[in-house]
């Protein structure tokens, strides 16, 4: 019975074959979503909700600056504010990056740092941006410097637990063999500390950047009178549904184009050295979760685990 | 591993082991230590700080915020703004949360997991603010508004979480069950759900740490009562230290569900399985 269930597939041919490839459920997609779309439009009583072609038609005269609309005389269209959006998510991005990356070697080496900071990494790592944009908002302003502490804030906790893990994850037995070999320090730097950090420091840089995203455009529509955010608000605010739809499919585009873009092929490069990922994949959720303590126990040798647990007792940082 | 062969009696403890025990007790005080020196030297800080650097309007210190809970307490809208909330999340997540897992299990067909793996990525990579303010704009202050919202930012996680637990499960036992012709429905009750039992769990206070966020945002934007309201009120009246109140006692009691309850319970639930409960 099992083998003629599993074969039935491979025996249909042409069109049957093709409609039941995964391929094709993805292309099916949008079309599913443009009919609940024109579902929800025939069907609910909400005189602004827009069709399809409305939305589109906005989002090209956005696109190509036909629409009319200026939002301000500093900015006036969508590039402008996108522009002002991601310089603020850069300059952000780069200090949340340095800063992180200080705090977290430092708490992947030395245990006291370590517990110095656990606690309140992890409170910053859990504090909603709402609460990050209406302080900043009350505090700062509308300038730039909201923003992009907003940003900051956002990310920092990504790096510290992703660099920190990183450290704690480098072979031990690598380093006691260079140090047995007189390898000299910045040798193992190179080509022992940095590869085994790279994948960990790749998660934080892709976490930093879309929760720093997230953080940012949350504060630009409580602190700020420009930028992406502000934009859906204003569109928000005149009650134009197919204007806030508009851009969330803006905001949708960017966020996809930055994935499949950037962050794959760069992954890419960066795991080039390894077959395998899994360890990333763990790093990603590791905010205190007990998944990935699992995850280690589970990968590591019984006796490792008593080596290990001898070696904590010594200071590590003495 | 050899000592194993020849254990001591339990109770006699060798000379080395007394030696890693001191050690650990050094280590255990040195941490702790650590751990109050940076409660101390933040909340030092902060103190400091307001009045000093920041007004004392601006950044309450957090002597002040304490001692502004009990007039909270008192002016009676904490526990109802409390259950406001937690009323929201318990809707919107609890849909999010049955979506997430049926559709994780759907995933394991290859033409489902096609069909929404760019809704997944969509609902992991886009903004929680982007879905409040398009289910607001099209329902208004309904309920289907902030349920929209919620449901689309928390569901991708606990798919992911539950479909990773898909890709783990134990084929042998699968392949056996077939081969024994145990029905579909016997299976999934059998082998598939209890194998993602703890994934399952994973799923749940991910999606419960995002989940409350973006529903105290759907409330600042469309609610007249519970946290996120209260603290757009307090803000806005320049309230700042019932503003930090309300953030702090949200935010403890949120974390408290989170780490504490939900671990314990998943503890608890998995005492069988050495390797989860870890």
């Amino acid at each position: 019975m099992a083998t003629v269930v599993s074969q039935a597939p491979l025996e249909e041919q042409g069109l049957m074959r093709v409609l039941k490839s995964p391929r094709t459920a993805r292309i099916l997609f949008p079309f599913a979503v443009l009919a609940v779309w024109y579902f929800i439009y025939y069907t609910i009583d909400s005189r602004i909700f827009p069709s399809p072609q409305q939305v589109l038609e906005f989002m090209w005269e956005e696109v190509t600056l036909t629409s009319g609309i200026s939002y301000g005389s500093v900015v006036e269209n969508l590039y402008g504010q996108f522009a002002i959006s991601i310089m603020r998510l850069t300059i952000g991005f780069f200090v949340a990056l340095i800063m992180g990356t200080v705090i977290g070697l430092a708490m992947g080496i030395s245990k006291a740092a370590d517990a110095f900071f656990h606690d309140w990494v992890m409170a910053v790592l859990a504090m909603p941006a709402l609460v990050w944009a209406l302080f900043l908002g009350l505090w700062l302003g509308f300038g730039n410097l909201g923003p992009i502490l907003a940003v900051i804030l956002a990310g920092i906790p990504f790096v510290i637990i992703n660099v920190r893990e990183g450290v704690r994850n480098t072979p031990k037995d690598l380093f006691d063999m260079a140090h047995a070999f007189g390898v000299p320090q910045n040798k193992v730097t190179r080509h022992v500390l940095l590869p085994s950090l790279m994948p960990f420091f790749f998660a934080a840089i892709r976490y930093a950047y879309a929760i720093g995203w997230k953080g940012l455009v949350i504060t630009e529509v409580f602190a700020s009178d420009r930028g992406m955010g502000w934009t859906i608000k204003f569109w928000y605010d005149a009650h134009r549904a197919h204007g806030v739809i508009g851009y969330a499919l803006f905001f949708v585009i960017f966020a996809l184009a930055l994935e499949k873009l950037v962050f794959d092929p760069l992954a890419d490069r960066a795991f080039k050295w390894r077959p395998k990922i899994d360890v990333v994949e763990m790093a990603e959720g590791d905010f205190g979760a007990v998944a990935s303590e699992g995850f280690l126990l589970q990968e590591s040798e019984a006796d490792e685990v008593v080596s290990m647990k001898s070696m904590e007792g010594e200071p590590r940082d003495g | 591993m050899a000592t194993t062969l020849e254990q001591p009696a339990p109770g006699a403890r060798s000379a080395e082991e007394e030696r890693l025990l001191a050690l650990q007790k050094r280590d255990t005080r040195r941490k702790w230590f650590w751990r109050i020196a940076g409660y101390v030297v933040v909340l030092g800080v902060w103190e400091i700080a307001s009045g000093t650097i920041l007004n004392e309007n601006l950044l309450p210190g957090p002597i002040r915020i304490i001692e502004t809970f009990p007039d909270l307490i008192e002016s009676g809208r904490f526990f109802s703004s409390f259950a406001a909330t937690l009323t929201r999340i318990g809707i919107g997540f609890g849909l999010s949360f049955v979506i997430g897992i049926l559709l994780g299990i759907f995933t394991q067909s290859r033409w489902v997991e096609g069909f929404f793996k760019d809704a997944v990525t969509i609902s992991l990579v886009s903004p929680g603010l982007i879905w409040a303010l398009t289910g607001l704009v099209i329902w208004g202050f309904e309920p289907q508004g902030w349920i929209f919202a919620i449901v689309m930012t928390t569901f991708a996680l606990v798919t992911v979480n539950v479909a990773e637990g898909i890709r783990a499960l134990p084929k042998d036992l699968i392949d056996m069950s077939r081969a024994f012709g145990v029905t579909n429905t016997r299976r999934q009750r059998e082998i598939v759900i209890p194998f993602l039992a703890p994934f399952i769990f994973t799923a749940l206070r991910f999606g419960f740490s995002v989940g409350w966020k973006v529903t105290v945002l759907t409330e600042v934007f469309s609610s007249n009562e519970g946290i996120g309201f209260e603290m757009r009120v307090a803000s806005q009246l320049f309230r700042m230290d019932e503003f930090f109140t309300w953030v702090l006692s949200f935010f403890i009691f949120a974390l408290f569900l989170e780490k504490v309850v939900l671990q314990r319970y998943e503890r608890k639930f998995f005492r069988w399985r050495a390797e989860v409960a870890s």
